[in-house]
């Protein structure tokens, strides 16, 4: 829905009061409880990533002298880890670099994947090689051993490790569009441009991207899950964020010295890793199934009423 | 008297929306039924409830008594497999999705016979006397349905559905995806074993003059309820129902050409179970109580075999036993809104004293796809004038597409060339001078694109000089009211999608428009409003017509010249007129006699002068 297309209309014909889609999105998911739940925690993570900045230099404030303390210490509900940091501020500080990198190794991802997706899919012949060949070595690759070695040559780092990642997840997205482009491009509607004579960046931007969008939506959610759950990993190995550092893979492997003294030190953080990534992609899932009966719109308007 | 087949207000509801809101039927032993309809009348839906294959989510109630055995509509899957597998059987249209195409043919057929434990041997025979009988060889038991043509995997599907020793064999649209010869040779192949079995059949089709030809009886469904039922014959000849009539004369004669089709304004509406009759809005026969009263079957005339659901011919023939309904023909003009639009620029037709330039010309194409045994086009060369309509006849595989795909530039022919003449200079490349419209108006448009939108950007590619149309003006154009420019396809219907993509083809300005089969996947009534519609905006644009088709009483409606083409080759070319009144190739012949319900063509012809 984008703005040319309402420059275009030039009917005057009166508007029907249909509720908008947004509005239709947001009841049909009230039907939904599981969606619910995990839109929650998705918007109570954005709100966390808003808001903790401000709250973030405390949350590092280390207190040696004080060291662990268990769940239910006055002043520290979550108890407090091995250099005296209170773990719940730590957690909710983690929240960032757990779900920015992410979102950026998706976005990369699925810009990546649109690009050379379409490009390769469109324009087949010798890009269609090289594309395709980036593709398979990538993909023959063990992704997260390599990203293991690269942490390690290049020292580590979390935006090194972010682009790493995007480098890992896009042919995964490049694969996905190449496919859907090639269905597409036989398509007598695409014909129809081609003999329309429009340009071929055009028909790809304008025609064949568009019904290639939802499932490139779909697969960006799942790459955010994917990510939160490989940078926690990397960053439990050593290799994501610096020491020192409010992180959940950090937390979870800081955690493991003082399991008996303070449990909730390596718990929580797991847990959050888990909720997060699984509330990621519930409402990935749903937002997908969701556009994507929109585009299948074509099946339905044929069945006989 | 009992029927074998009885069907008593048979009701469809999906959750509170009727899909039928209560069908009548009866079938008698040995004997086919039509049943005929238009996409939206329900006529699937219909097949579906009588096969226990409804989907989840919508329910039947009613009664229907097979062979004097009461049938449990809201039974068990488990319960419909034992009726499905024995009694009553389903043969669907598409012979290139009803085979597992990985398993071989033999085995298919072996799924649904009866007997138990067998020897291989035995086995082997038993598929080899069940090929038999559909009219294929042996060795097809050990191919895979995609070695086989259309014709031969519908043959393939009919022998699986026989295999099971139905009493009913239900087809549904049987040879709507194939071709007109391939088309007789199955539906001949239908009735020589109902014939030879003594079988029921139940024929489901939207063609109106195959039904006529193929079935004892005839039953005309509309909107979820069936309006007309009679024998064939007389349901044909003279038919009752409003409806009845207004289809019988969308269709397209294959023996004459007329000046305008007569059409039906609107669409088939959705079932409802508000009373009152459903054709009623477009009704030409229409008083104010047929959208208030309660209409149902009821008998037509005296002789008692017919029935129509009309509260108007149902009285007027009560009266007059012995004549047909008087039934004024229906409203000839396409009544979409159009408005005046012929004064819009003409493209220079040239000199006004009837020499037409040329302005396609083909020369000596061929083009051979890889990995192909035959050319797909063996030396092809025709003409098309300013203004002039010229069809292009075959079946598939006769090269017609890839002609079609060769003048707009989609395919790159091995050797030959297309001109088009310019409007000045004597060659001009300039493609957008060429626009095509296809045969499925289900995937011509972008799904993710608003009519507007799509309009829009055709429109801004006309060449400078020409006049550049609006949305608004290529909409109504094709009759089609404005404010669809804010809809995206999948709001519209078929033939509402057509007239977009006929639009669409239309606003680049364009002096020749290439229609590949762009008629063939619409209902009859459908058809008949796209043909006039084609037909004005050639007289009104001065548009020249490609016009691609396998039927050739479309193809003698809309074209002044003609080729037939076969194995990629122009086997017969002329006058429209001159070469389907007297066909001189044989291939012709045999088209011409494969259409159902066609005249017999005389065979013998004087030579030509």
């Amino acid at each position: 829905m984008s703005g040319a297309d309402v420059a275009t209309t030039t009917a005057r014909a009166p508007r029907r009061p249909e509720p908008s889609r947004a509005r239709r999105a947001v009841r049909a998911a009230r039907r939904v409880p599981g969606v619910v739940t995990a839109s929650v925690v998705v918007l109570a993570g954005v709100a966390v990533l808003v808001v903790l900045p401000l709250a973030h230099g405390s949350a590092l404030d280390q207190d040696i002298v004080l060291g662990t303390t268990p769940a239910g210490t006055p002043g520290h509900p979550l108890g407090t880890d091995a250099l005296g940091r209170d773990v719940l501020a730590l957690t909710l500080a983690g929240a960032r670099s757990a779900v920015l990198g992410p979102l950026v190794v998706a976005l990369g991802s699925m810009l990546l994947g649109a690009l050379l997706g379409t490009l390769a899919g469109y324009r087949e012949g010798a890009v269609d090689a090289v594309v395709s060949r980036y593709v398979d070595l990538t993909l023959a690759m063990p992704a997260l051993l390599l990203a293991i070695v690269v942490a390690g040559v290049v020292g580590g780092g979390y935006w090194v490790t972010v682009l790493v990642l995007v480098v890992l997840f896009s042919p995964g997205d490049v694969r996905l569009v190449r496919t859907a482009v090639l269905q597409q491009k036989h398509r007598p509607y695409i014909e129809a441009t081609r003999v329309l004579g429009l340009s071929g960046p055009r028909v790809m931007a304008r025609h064949v991207f568009p019904n290639v969008r939802p499932l490139l939506l779909t697969s960006f959610f799942l790459n955010i899950a994917y990510a939160i759950v490989a940078m926690s990993g990397l960053s439990f190995l050593g290799l994501g964020v610096s020491a020192g550092a409010a992180d959940w893979g950090r937390q979870l492997a800081d955690g493991r010295e003082i399991l008996y003294d303070n449990p909730a030190a390596s718990v929580v953080p797991g847990l959050a890793i888990i909720v997060v990534a699984t509330a990621v992609n519930v409402v990935g899932d749903w937002l997908s199934e969701r556009l994507d009966t929109g585009m299948s719109e074509l099946a339905e308007g044929s069945v006989p009423a | 008297m009992s029927a074998f087949v009885e069907v008593d207000d048979l009701r469809v509801t999906a959750g509170d929306a009727p899909i039928l809101p209560g069908v009548t039927l009866r079938v008698e032993a040995g004997t086919t039924l039509g049943i005929v309809g238009e996409s939206g009348s329900g006529k699937s839906m219909l097949v579906k409830a009588l096969t226990g294959l409804l989907p989840r989510g919508v329910t039947a109630t009613g009664s229907y008594r097979l062979g004097g055995t009461e049938v449990d509509l809201g039974g068990s899957d488990r319960a419909w497999r034992r009726i499905r597998g024995s009694r009553v059987v389903l043969v669907l249209q598409d012979p290139f999705t009803s085979l597992d195409p990985l398993r071989r043919c033999g085995t298919q057929i072996l799924d649904s016979a009866p007997g138990g434990r067998r020897s291989r041997a035995e086995r082997r025979a038993d598929v080899a006397r069940r090929l038999a009988e559909v009219g294929l060889p042996e060795h097809v038991a050990d191919q895979y349905p995609h070695e086989l043509s259309g014709g031969m995997r519908q043959r393939v599907a009919i022998a699986a559905a026989l295999a099971s020793e139905p009493e009913i064999l239900v087809a549904d649209e049987p040879t709507t995806a194939l071709d007109v010869t391939t088309q007789r040779s199955i539906l001949d192949l239908l009735a020589e074993l109902q014939a030879s079995r003594g079988m029921t059949l139940v024929l489901i089709t939207h063609d109106l003059r195959l039904a006529q030809e193929r079935c004892d009886d005839l039953a005309v469904m509309y909107a979820g309820t069936v309006v007309e039922t009679g024998p064939a014959d007389q349901v044909f000849t003279s038919p009752a129902h409003p409806y009845t009539r207004a289809l019988h004369d969308a269709i397209p004669p294959v023996d004459a050409r007329l000046d305008r089709m007569p059409t039906v304004a609107g669409s088939v509406p959705a079932a409802t179970d508000a009373p009152g009759c459903p054709f009623a809005p477009r009704c030409p026969l229409a008083q104010e109580r047929c959208s208030t009263d309660p209409v149902r079957l009821g008998p037509l005339g005296s002789a008692g075999e017919r029935e129509v659901a009309c509260l108007v011919v149902g009285e007027t023939v009560a009266g007059h036993p012995s004549t047909g309904p008087d039934v004024p023909p229906v409203e000839p003009a396409d009544a979409a809104s159009r408005s005046d639009t012929s004064a819009s620029e003409a493209p220079s037709v040239g000199p006004a004293d009837g020499a037409k330039p040329a302005l396609l010309r083909v020369d000596g194409l061929v083009k051979q796809f890889r990995g192909a045994t035959a050319r797909a086009l063996d030396g092809v060369s025709l003409e098309v004038r300013a203004g002039e309509s010229v069809g292009i006849v075959g079946e598939s595989g006769s090269g017609k597409t890839t002609l079609a795909r060769c003048v707009v530039g989609l395919e790159r022919p091995d050797e030959g060339s297309v001109r088009v003449l310019g409007r000045d200079g004597p060659v001009n490349p300039g493609p957008r001078d060429v626009q095509i419209v296809f045969q499925d108006p289900y995937s011509a448009l972008n799904p993710a694109l608003s009519i507007g939108a799509m309009l829009a950007e055709a429109a801004s590619v006309a060449p400078p000089g020409a006049h550049r149309r609006t949305v608004g003006e290529l909409l109504r154009l094709v009759g089609l009211p404005e404010h669809y420019a804010r809809r995206r396809p999948a709001r519209l219907s078929g033939g509402e999608r057509q007239r977009v993509a006929i639009a669409r083809a239309l606003a680049p300005a364009p002096r020749l428009l290439v229609c590949d089969e762009s008629v063939s996947a619409l209902d009859v009534s459908v058809q008949a409003q796209v043909l006039n519609l084609l037909a004005d905006l050639r007289d009104e644009l001065g548009l020249a017509l490609l016009f691609i088709s396998h039927d050739l009483a479309v193809v003698r409606q809309i074209t002044d010249r003609v080729h037939v083409m076969r194995s990629g080759r122009v086997v017969e070319s002329g006058p429209t007129e001159t070469v389907l009144a007297a066909p001189q190739h044989p291939y012709t012949r045999a088209l011409l006699a494969s259409v159902p319900g066609a005249v017999l063509v005389p065979v013998l012809q004087e030579e030509p002068a």
